[in-house]
């Protein structure tokens, strides 16, 4: 069984936000909510002064601080390593959302599911159709999940995630600049596993123990 | 700016900070909203309502006094529990919190407060129920219910104004000298003066140690790392500085602390007892929310 992980290099990152926009269609987010974020920071003084660009996404932990505090088993991770909720467990408490040292899942609530992209005009089509081709459950929490679903359906296609986009994360397809690495990290031989030995890839705050299976490299 | 643009700003960047702004994510410590921000006042006021609940059995116990054990046992399971249920986003699903005593400190909690139950409401029904292992039995629930908020907090890792060691010393303090104070009072409204003079002793020591915990709180989390040191600043600073000074400086700690040395020695009469539970209730209830509201996160990039 695959453990699914993604790197992302931080040197490639031009910031165009393509990654932010194409999670958001691709799981037809309500306004002000993202499963992925491109942070912006810098270090140092004028004028050694440096930017910081850092694509920002649930790091589906293997010792996931939220699998540890949710009550009802509602989070989990799944055998390949994505930490998935499932939302006829979840009860709302929010233990998963306060634990995560990444402040990574949104409470999906009904004044969540109620804001417009055109505040005031009603729903548009697409936002409608995406409440019913993606439908989240009121009063549970929300996070990116790797798109399982294309990896899912691309693996029953025989297709290979992190290879053939349609087995691949919409994140990953949309980054114009390469700069994310999706694949395998139990295989060896695979690229993510090559360009984190190669470029000594790092985990985002590794100091919690959470084992995080998004790796940066800069 | 005309109407209809006015409303659009407003809905795209509220005033809140929950706009659309995904670059500004986590480079500042940033608050945790869910646990007090809106809906989540309910489990404010239900950690608290819980821990006195369980402290006025708790210190019932050892006075073998069944209407304060009644009377702990309700605002624990009815106050407690009710208000829990109404934070949570999925009620009728709330039963499943059960499922994983193993990680989730929640979950032990709903067990504790099961047992407690179950336990509490044989002890309240049975004659003479006062027996030394009966009230070891409950007094350690009581312990772990008062605790179970902060408990919950606790394990928090990315929050260092929560994970702090004095944390749960100091919930189990104020759980009991808040229980002590109902009880006092419920003895001076109830019974011969004496009773609740005898129990002035007992308040002057919860009273000195709440507030050494306090203090040791505060101590430890400004020097524990940048992220617990900002939020010991956040609770003196800002829209906390009020809650501080008046409610935790003012109510919880110096008032108390006037009225305990005007009963120093036993001198008590019920008005002053009243007045300082109000006092320790409205002060506790400031801590905790002060507590609860100045929590931050590390941030993930530094913005010097």
């Amino acid at each position: 069984m695959p453990r699914w992980g993604m790197v992302i290099d931080v040197k490639r990152c031009i910031a165009c936000w393509g990654c932010t926009i194409a999670c958001k269609e691709e799981h037809f987010l309500p306004p002000g909510v993202f499963f992925n974020r491109v942070l912006i920071g810098e270090t140092g003084k004028f004028p050694s002064s440096s930017k910081l660009i850092y694509p920002i996404l649930c790091n589906h932990c293997s010792d996931a601080a939220c699998v540890e505090a949710c009550p009802t088993g509602a989070t989990y991770v799944r055998e390949d390593g994505i930490v998935a909720i499932d939302d006829t467990k979840c009860v709302g408490c929010r233990a998963c959302l306060i634990s995560c040292p990444y402040q990574q899942r949104t409470y999906y609530d009904q004044k969540v599911k109620d804001k417009e992209y055109f505040p005031g005009q009603g729903k548009t089509a697409m936002e409608l159709i995406g409440e019913k081709l993606y439908p989240f459950k009121v009063g549970t929490v929300i996070k990116c999940n790797f798109c399982s679903e294309r990896i899912e359906d691309g693996l029953k296609k025989g297709l290979k995630p992190g290879k053939d986009e349609d087995a691949t994360p919409a994140c990953v397809n949309i980054c114009p600049v390469n700069a994310r690495t999706f694949g395998d990290l139990d295989d060896p031989n695979s690229e993510i596993n090559r360009l984190i030995m190669e470029n000594k890839g790092k985990q985002l705050r590794k100091e919690f123990g959470t084992e995080p299976a998004v790796y940066y490299i800069d | 700016m005309n109407n209809k643009i006015h409303h659009l700003v407003q809905t795209m960047f509220p005033s809140d900070g929950s706009g659309l702004k995904p670059y500004e994510w986590m480079i500042n410590p940033t608050r945790q909203l869910q646990w007090i921000d809106k809906q989540g006042i309910f489990l404010w006021l239900a950690f608290f309502f819980s821990e006195i609940g369980a402290g006025l059995y708790f210190v019932s116990l050892f006075y073998e006094f069944k209407a304060g054990l009644v009377l702990g046992w309700l605002i624990t399971l009815v106050l407690g529990g009710l208000i829990h249920v109404l934070y949570l986003g999925n009620p009728l699903r709330a039963w499943r919190m059960i499922m994983k005593p193993n990680t989730s400190e929640l979950s032990r909690g709903i067990w504790i407060i099961g047992v407690f139950a179950a336990l509490g409401f044989f002890q309240i029904i049975t004659g003479n129920s006062f027996n030394i292992i009966f009230n070891t039995i409950m007094g350690i629930l009581c312990l772990l219910i008062i605790s179970h908020g902060f408990a919950t907090m606790n394990v928090i890792r990315a929050l260092p104004a929560w994970s702090s060691t004095m944390v749960l010393p100091l919930s189990v303090i104020s759980g009991v000298w808040i229980g002590h104070q109902l009880l006092q009072f419920m003895f001076a409204v109830s019974k011969p003066a004496e009773m609740a003079a005898g129990m002035e002793v007992w308040a002057e020591v919860f009273f000195f140690a709440y507030v050494l915990c306090i203090v040791l709180y505060i101590w430890g989390t400004y020097h524990s790392n940048e992220i617990g040191k900002e939020s010991i600043i956040m609770q003196g600073t800002g829209e906390l500085q009020r809650i501080s000074l008046i409610g935790v400086a003012g109510l919880g700690v110096a008032l108390p602390l006037i009225l305990t040395l005007i009963m120093w020695g036993g001198d008590t009469n019920a008005f002053w007892i009243f007045l300082r539970l109000a006092s320790v209730i409205a002060g506790d209830l400031a801590v905790r929310y002060v507590i609860m509201k100045s929590a931050v996160y590390k941030p993930l990039l530094t913005r010097q």
